[in-house]
């Protein structure tokens, strides 16, 4: 996937984007990291096609991405967004049918057998059958990513999947994304607010402010107290926890001094 | 099929059995089993001709209507997301009624012109529906659908005063060649409703969420919408304005039988049918030798109906995640 010179801005709205370029390496665990109201949340939804550029392009193997067909884009390109209401109530396995629809006639029937990997993968198969509105946050934020990984996607868009699970529910959603994109090779995009969790799960960052990529690196290379601090207007400590590495922390200034 | 949907639908059909067996017995004159069979060997052709010609096209009707309304209730529901839209609360039926009225006084009738009004004013009430911030939340939704139905409600009896032989919600009389038309249109709108109950099910997550799976919203609600339109005008351009069936009717079955309109829309069917058989056969022999029309009686249920969901402390206007 290929950014050339995105540009966006929401209607009568001054520009969030600005003529951002980058490639997204195929295989990848790209992180996006940023303020609030950087405007990572609207790349990963032109990514997706969601919403449509400005100014510039999205091209996914060589073509934009508004000139493929929805149902085609939707076997390559599949999202868990941060709002995952839903009317009414299903029952888990429906909705993860739903990510067959991609693969399938809008009539088909789909079978329990055909979906019945990507409930294991996402560790919901004693839950398949309960109504969605009787799971905790954190299981049905895997109901998502089990729907998701069903359109059998090439990549993998995530907008802040793991804000509203406890540490437990986070630490697993990411084994289950490494293991995905290890095992399957799926390409992992996402917007993620704990930075200490995309230096260590991400193999590329984009640090993200006021509309543009600041820096593209690996993690270890984006180590850097002055950038983080910048990116983020607070002061930075990063400090080493024994069995665990760098580690990233926000000491406010007057503590910083003393 | 899980337990509690086969316990339902042998219920409901063994209830709608029995209830149809004592529409053909009670009426005006009353028939027993017996007498039944003796006219049926032609030992009596009053009372067969009272069987084959005056009942078995009411109760037929009767049932094909109840199915129609309570199906295009849960299929208006699933595109509305809102269980509490059903084509008479929105005013769907309403306009239909009238734009039939206006049709009928200002043109001269041409075969299917009662269906072909019905179609246009059942249309153009949902395209006012559609169109507004109505259907940003589900309760103003319902007030805008109540106001419309009040508005073309209150335009009809204005337009019809004097002008008489309006339809009224009311089985009495039905003709066979009445029946043949609700049975074409209802047995190949139910069929529609079937075949297309998945999407009633897919329109349960956001357009946005459909759209990054490859599935267009808008096509599957427009099409949920003209199968909801293609029945309540049928109903309405046959018989009028029943009110009621397609909000209660859905809602229990959701309450019997859980959330899956894949079931729901079926059973419905079968419940409604039946519901309104029971309501149009006590309406033939509780004021005897008047009757109340299948329509009065179904408001009478309808409406505290209504107001027990509305004020149902858990009712939250329908996101349940």
């Amino acid at each position: 996937m290929d950014l050339n010179q995105v540009s966006y801005h929401y209607p009568q709205q001054p520009t969030l984007l600005n003529e951002i370029s980058a490639t997204i390496p195929v295989g990848h665990i790209l992180s996006i990291i940023g303020p609030n109201g950087a405007g990572k949340s609207t790349l990963l939804k032109l990514m997706a096609g969601i919403l449509q550029p400005s100014g510039g392009e999205v091209d996914l193997d060589g073509q934009p991405i508004s000139s493929i067909p929805r149902k085609q884009l939707a076997t390559k390109v599949a999202v868990v967004s941060q709002q995952n209401d839903i009317f009414d109530d299903m029952k888990v396995i429906d909705v993860v049918k739903t990510g067959r629809l991609a693969h399938h006639s809008l009539l088909a029937t789909i079978s329990d057998a055909e979906v019945a990997k990507y409930i294991q993968a996402t560790h919901l198969t004693s839950l398949a059958q309960r109504p969605l509105s009787s799971l905790s946050g954190g299981q049905r934020q895997r109901v998502w990513l089990a729907s998701a990984l069903a359109q059998d996607p090439t990549y993998l868009l995530l907008d802040e999947p793991t804000t509203y699970l406890d540490i437990h529910y986070q630490a697993e959603l990411m084994g289950i994304l490494k293991q995905l994109n290890e095992q399957k090779h799926i390409t992992i995009i996402m917007v993620i607010h704990d930075i200490n969790q995309a230096f260590k799960i991400s193999d590329v960052l984009w640090l993200v402010k006021r509309g543009e990529v600041v820096k593209v690196g690996k993690p270890e290379e984006c180590y850097d107290r002055e950038l983080l601090a910048n990116i983020f207007e607070t002061n930075i400590q990063i400090v080493d926890v024994p069995h665990y590495g760098k580690y990233i922390v926000e000491i406010p200034e007057t503590q910083a001094e003393s | 099929m899980t337990k509690s949907e086969k316990i339902w639908y042998s219920t409901i059909l063994v209830m709608l059995v029995i209830t149809i067996l004592f529409a053909m017995m009670l009426g005006a004159s009353f028939i027993t089993p017996q007498q039944m069979m003796t006219a049926f060997q032609g030992g009596n052709p009053n009372q067969l001709d009272i069987l084959i010609n005056i009942r078995f096209p009411r109760i037929l009707s009767t049932m094909l209507c109840g199915g129609m309304l309570a199906v295009a209730g849960a299929a208006s529901q699933a595109a509305f997301r809102n269980v509490l839209a059903d084509p008479s609360i929105l005013g769907v039926t309403s306009a239909s009624d009238f734009f039939i009225l206006i049709g009928t006084m200002l043109l001269p009738a041409f075969p299917a012109s009662k269906f072909i009004f019905s179609i246009l004013g059942g249309l153009f009430a949902l395209l006012l529906l559609t169109r507004g911030p109505a259907l940003k939340s589900p309760y103003r939704l319902i007030i805008i659908g109540v106001a419309m139905m009040l508005t073309f409600t209150g335009f009809e009896q204005l337009f019809a005063n004097g002008f008489g032989g309006q339809t009224t919600g009311s089985f009495n009389g039905i003709t066979w060649s009445q029946t043949e038309v609700l049975l074409f249109l209802g047995v190949s709108g139910m069929f529609a409703a079937v075949v297309i109950s998945p999407w009633a099910n897919y329109l349960k997550l956001s357009t946005e969420q459909l759209q990054t799976k490859g599935v267009s919203a808008s096509m599957m609600r427009l099409a949920l919408l003209l199968v909801v339109v293609y029945l309540s005008s049928g109903v309405s351009s046959v018989v009028g304005t029943v009110p009621f069936m397609g909000i209660v009717v859905p809602n229990v079955v959701r309450y019997l039988v859980g959330r899956d309109y894949q079931t729901i829309i079926p059973l419905s069917m079968l419940m409604g049918a039946w519901l309104l058989l029971v309501v149009d056969t006590i309406g033939r022999i509780v004021v005897l030798p008047s009757e109340l029309s299948a329509a009065v009686i179904m408001t009478v249920i309808g409406g505290p109906f209504l107001i027990l969901m509305l004020q149902r402390k858990n009712f939250n206007g329908l996101k349940s995640s």
